[in-house]
């Protein structure tokens, strides 16, 4: 009856798969950000478009071909085994519901960011969609930093969080990021078996911390461009 | 007409009786044992241990509960522990002192050789049980940790947390499992057996209900194992499981099997008292909790003032008082009937006055509340959650429930009852603890027949041979099927007016008044006819909801209320029969000067089993003689 | 000693009404039930209301208990939204009236999932967990042939960690509690419990995995480290018993025990 692929595709395996999917997105997502703080950085958006650069140029672009077609993966799996678990199995598993839910209080971890994980994390599925088609598949404008020509994705950048409705959305979806890893965080860890009465301790502080530093570093961008850049200046800052 | 039992007992020195009548038994090849199947009913520690042991041995067997998994036999609720002669507490402890001690402490009411026996298998049962996985305390070092209980002056009772029994239980349930999964066990939950069929005087089958559907069902087998449990519930209300019944051991009484010492039970010391009369059973509070508290009343009767007010000069330490050599760890009957001289001395406390004190408070001034918390920590948490009282302020209330029955079928040493190939085992036979079980011995006495002693006389049964095949289509299967059908059919076209839990109710007051922890001639007449009027009444006005065919437990409850109906008149003839004091069973006429009971070795040392001759008919008592060879009879004291 | 008077919205379905059919028939029906006594247990009512029931020649509720102690782990309902009721740390049958105001009404689910079907009333049928605990929930040790208890000593951390895990009562609230239905708390049990033993050690891995198997094919859900399984467990059973399954688990598909699983199957 079982095999390797069974146990894989096992309740316990799909949970190993988006519990590690879910820590490597955790990573990109920290390797994202700290690029992000560039545009911070009062140059004209000298320092963000050379770092753009450099990823698009690494290993002759096979850096980030490689890089993204594993995203594109880790991407899949999450969301795929994160559907399987907390949509099909879960309607599967209880066919007729109760008509009185109660949370149980005490021990339990349950609550908003725990039950709107699939809520949060579709709304991001779709989110990285449009953030890639905003940012990386549209006509970027060229500018010449130490005499390469290179794409002025800042220019672009600013643009469209010069939009208060665009900016917005960011800051929204950015919060459910952080509603997503507050339970996500230390999820993954008992979902890889990583834990015990005490770790669950320092872990749910953890994501506690890893859920509001990475909603306030990626929300913080939109607002201080929407409110601190002059749009008159192309990379300029007030 | 009464006749003289043999217990077959074998031959030569008490030490190797078990080891040669082993070696004596005729067996089974390997190849052979699953063209046997054997019917077990029971899945605690006697029953489950016997499926699974005799599964695993190749036999097919045929378990049955009526329970909805086998996890959850009565066997789950047992406390406080286990004992094993390991003396692994180097405190003198020995196969010849486990002995020596149950055999006392039961009154010498008991059969010596299933005793010593018990005591020998007792330290496999903790090996086989470690080997299992059962999480036993331990200590720092990584052995095992033991503690003393009630009536012996060693520390042999291993235990797991306050949850022994269950932990043995889950041990039983996980070897059925195994066996299950093997194939060689099938498992019938929700399976309620109502008859045995008994075909040229061996027993053959069962007659079961189907708890869910309701549907009869008949089962053919080579052997039949009974382990049912004890009768308590005859009283309503006791430390038993709702579902505990008589049904199949009285069903097997009224085929033929004897039924031995019915009168003796036990009342244990310390249950939470009785709070109204919507109750449905009695919370055990565990007996290690005598190892720390203290048992008290006021010295003056009626002093009403709460138990903090009342100094300790005004205390009674009434056990302590009258048996200083023991104290607050005399054995169960002993304890429950001070605490019931006290009651009815007017000194009982709490609104009802039928309770007494357990006082901790000494023993958390000794070794501080943390400790106190550690040992009894999840009692003191369920005696708050029913009585709304912190025991770690205010003393418990406690006051004796019906909690065991040392009487059930008559077995030989063999455990077979008088039906050839009738085998009882754990608390459903009469035959390890005498007139008074010790505290911690039910689990070693369920473990060793389950484990050790049923899966070896079966097989000497099997092998001996002499039964050809029957199958369910025989005409025994059809009338015992009728017979139940048309029992069950009755009991729901009464359509009276009064429940069948009222009946129950009627039935234990008059258990607990007249039947109870002192028994008298008149009080016991009058119990009779009683019992009989009312048994008249059940099958006149009692109103059974629903159909056959279906769930039904009112149905399940109606049935098992009309075999205490006609148990608990046997209980009182037994108990009016007895014309002594031993044990748990006190006959108010019959006590020394101070109040203890005073045994007649002369007329009663001898174990009564009772024959049914028919309904309406009376039963014939015959005696099996205990005959003590290894032991002195001595008046038993704890003073 | 104030009676009070509590409603009832209990869950009433026919035998075999959902037998093959995945849509519920069953229906909520409402009972009064007078003088209740604040000591009284929450099955001590029903047992008054199916006395009043019964008198007044209706069908009585369906329900299952047994011990009435906590212990047994057979009655199992969710009151008010909460499996076994709203105090923690309690079973069905030890909640008691007192938690209840006068005059209040109180809904009766059955335990719902789909590998618990309801057999009538509030009575469902658990008998998955048995199938599953016949998988590798066990030790391999026949009897007669153990060596003496004390010969292998096990450290007093890991023989009160194993009792921990062994407590459960097999009553199914985790089950009933989680928004996914996952059996993953009592699994997650069984098997912690028998890692932390030397006892069965060489079973390990093989037991993980075929317990695990077993679990998904009765249909139980996934879990999501919700925690409400502990949160409404009697014996306070940890989600680290669900981790540590999960390690177990790894192991033993590492270590290849799956192949072995798959041959001896």
């Amino acid at each position: 009856m079982s095999t390797f692929r069974s146990h894989v595709w096992s309740s316990v395996g799909k949970k190993m798969i988006t519990g590690s999917t879910g820590l490597m997105l955790v990573g990109f997502v920290a390797v994202h950000l700290l690029g992000n703080l560039t545009l911070f950085i009062p140059d004209r958006g000298h320092a963000f478009n050379a770092y753009a650069y450099f990823l698009e140029h690494a290993v002759h672009g096979w850096l980030i071909l490689a890089f993204e077609a594993g995203l594109l993966a880790v991407f899949g799996f999450h969301i795929v085994s994160a559907v399987t678990v907390a949509w099909t199995d879960k309607r599967k598993a209880r066919p007729v519901g109760y008509a009185l839910v109660r949370n149980a209080g005490g021990k339990s971890r349950k609550g908003l960011p725990s039950t709107s994980m699939i809520v949060t994390g579709l709304s991001l599925a779709v989110f990285v969609i449009l953030h890639v088609k905003m940012f990386k598949f549209t006509d970027h404008p060229a500018v010449v930093h130490d005499g390469k020509e290179m794409k002025d994705l800042y220019a672009v950048v600013v643009a469209a969080f010069k939009q208060p409705l665009i900016a917005g959305a960011y800051v929204a979806v950015m919060g459910m990021l952080g509603f997503h890893l507050r339970h996500g965080f230390w999820s993954a860890f008992q979902s890889l078996g990583w834990n015990n009465d005490r770790a669950i301790v320092v872990l749910e502080n953890l994501a506690r911390v890893v859920a509001v530093l990475f909603a306030v570093g990626f929300l913080a961008l939109p607002l201080y461009i929407l409110f601190f850049v002059d749009p008159s200046v192309s990379g300029g800052h007030r | 007409m009464s006749r003289i039992l043999d217990a077959k007992i074998p031959s030569g020195p008490l030490a190797d009786k078990w080891d040669r009548h082993e070696m004596e038994c005729p067996l089974v090849a390997p190849a052979n044992r699953r063209k046997f199947t054997v019917i077990v009913v029971g899945t605690g520690l006697a029953g489950g241990g016997a499926a699974a042991t005799l599964g695993e041995l190749g036999y097919n067997v045929l378990n049955f509960c009526v329970q909805d998994t086998p996890r959850r036999a009565h066997s789950v609720a047992a406390q406080g522990g286990i004992n094993a002669s390991k003396n692994y507490q180097n405190d003198g402890d020995s196969v010849e002192r486990l002995f020596y001690d149950t055999v006392k402490g039961g009154d010498y009411r008991s059969r010596e050789a299933n005793v010593y026996r018990l005591s020998q298998l007792s330290m496999g049962i903790i090996d086989q049980c470690v080997a299992m996985g059962v999480p036993f305390a331990r200590e720092y070092g990584g052995t095992l940790a033991n503690r003393s209980f009630g009536g012996v002056q060693v520390s042999r009772t291993f235990y797991a947390r306050g949850q022994t029994g269950q932990q043995l239980l889950l041990g039983v349930y996980s070897a059925l499992s195994r066996q299950v999964a093997a194939g060689t066990v099938k498992m019938f939950p929700r399976h309620e057996m109502l008859d045995l069929v008994v075909v040229d005087g061996r027993a053959r089958g069962i007659v079961c209900r189907d708890l869910v559907t309701g549907e009869m069902k008949r089962y053919a087998a080579d052997a039949v194992v009974l382990a049912t449990g004890g009768y308590s519930p005859v009283f309503y209300l006791s430390t038993n499981a709702v579902n505990c019944s008589a049904t199949s051991i009285w069903r097997a009484y009224k085929r033929g099997a004897l039924f031995a010492n019915p009168c003796y039970t036990q009342i244990h010391p310390t249950a939470i008292p009785q709070l109204g009369d919507y109750q449905s059973k009695l919370t055990l509070m565990s007996e290690s909790l005598r190892n720390d508290g203290r048992m008290w009343v006021p010295k003056a009767p009626g002093d009403k003032r709460r138990p903090a007010d009342i100094p300790e000069a005004e205390r009674d330490y009434f056990l302590e008082r009258r048996y200083p050599a023991f104290g607050n760890l005399v054995p169960r009957d002993i304890a429950a009937r001070a605490s019931k001289v006290e009651c009815d001395a007017g000194k009982g406390v709490g609104n009802t006055g039928f309770a007494v004190y357990l006082d901790f408070a000494d023993a958390i001034k000794r070794l501080g509340r943390d400790v106190v918390a550690d040992r009894y920590g999840n009692l003191f948490t369920m005696y708050e959650e029913i009585i709304a009282d912190d025991p770690y302020h205010t003393p418990m209330m406690i006051y004796p429930a019906p909690h065991y029955t040392m009487g059930g079928l008559w077995v030989d040493y063999n455990l077979e009852s008088t039906i050839p190939g009738l085998f009882v085992a754990g608390e459903a036979n009469f035959s390890d603890h005498g007139a008074n079980r010790l505290g911690a011995s039910a689990l070693m006495q369920g473990c060793a027949d389950g484990y050790f002693v049923v899966p070896r006389v079966v097989a000497g049964y099997l092998a001996r041979g002499g039964h050809g095949k029957v199958t369910t289509d025989h005409e025994a299967f059809g009338a015992v099927e009728d017979e139940v059908r048309r029992r069950y059919d009755a009991l729901l076209a009464v359509k009276g007016s009064r429940t069948v839990r009222d009946f129950h109710w009627d039935l234990g007051r008059v258990m607990w008044d007249k039947v109870g922890m002192a028994r008298d001639r008149t009080g016991l007449e009058q119990a009779i006819t009683q019992i009989r009027e009312l048994r008249e009444a059940y099958w006149h006005d009692v109103k059974v909801p629903g159909e056959a065919a279906d769930f039904n437990k009112q149905l399940e409850m109606a049935g098992r209320v009309a075999d205490f109906l006609e148990l608990g008149e046997l209980m009182a003839m037994d108990a009016l029969a007895r014309e002594e004091s031993c044990g748990g069973h006190f006959r108010a006429e019959h006590h020394t000067p101070e109040g203890e009971a005073r045994r007649d070795d002369e007329n009663f040392m001898h174990v009564a089993a009772w024959e049914h001759k028919g309904d309406g008919q009376a039963p014939v008592r015959h005696v099996e003689p205990l005959v003590y060879e290894n032991i002195e009879v001595k008046t038993r004291s704890y003073k | 000693m104030s009676e009070m008077t509590i409603h009832l919205k209990i869950w009433r379905q026919a035998r075999g009404e959902t037998k093959d059919s995945q849509k519920s028939q069953g229906r909520f029906v409402d009972y009064t039930v007078e003088k209740v006594l604040p000591e009284m247990s929450f099955l001590e009512t029903l047992d008054l209301l199916n006395e009043k029931l019964t008198r007044q020649g209706q069908q009585p509720v369906e329900f299952d208990s047994d011990c009435r102690e906590g212990i047994c782990g057979t009655c199992g309902l969710v009151i008010k939204g909460t499996a076994h009721g709203p105090n923690p740390k309690t079973t069905t049958c030890e909640v008691r009236m007192r938690h209840f105001r006068d005059g209040e009404t109180i809904t009766v689910e059955p335990f719902r999932a789909g590998p618990f079907p309801i057999l009538k009333d509030l009575v469902v049928d658990r008998t998955a967990f048995d199938r599953i605990q016949q998988q590798g929930g066990f030790v391999t040790a026949n009897v007669g042939s153990a060596p003496d208890s004390n010969a292998v000593p096990i450290p007093k951390l890991d023989a009160d960690k194993a009792m921990d895990a062994a407590s459960c009562i097999g009553c199914g609230a985790c089950v009933a509690a989680c928004p996914n239905a996952s059996a993953s708390l009592f699994v997650g049990a069984k098997i912690s419990q028998l890692s932390y033993l030397p006892q069965g050690g060489p079973e390990r891995g093989r037991r993980a995995l075929l317990m695990i198997g077993q679990m998904d094919r009765e249909g139980f859900g996934d879990c999501s480290n919700h925690g409400e399984c502990e949160a409404v467990c009697p014996k306070e059973i940890s989600i680290e018993n669900i981790a540590r399954m999960r390690r177990e688990f790894f192991k033993g598909a590492l270590g290849g025990h799956d192949r072995k699983a798959a041959t001896g199957d």
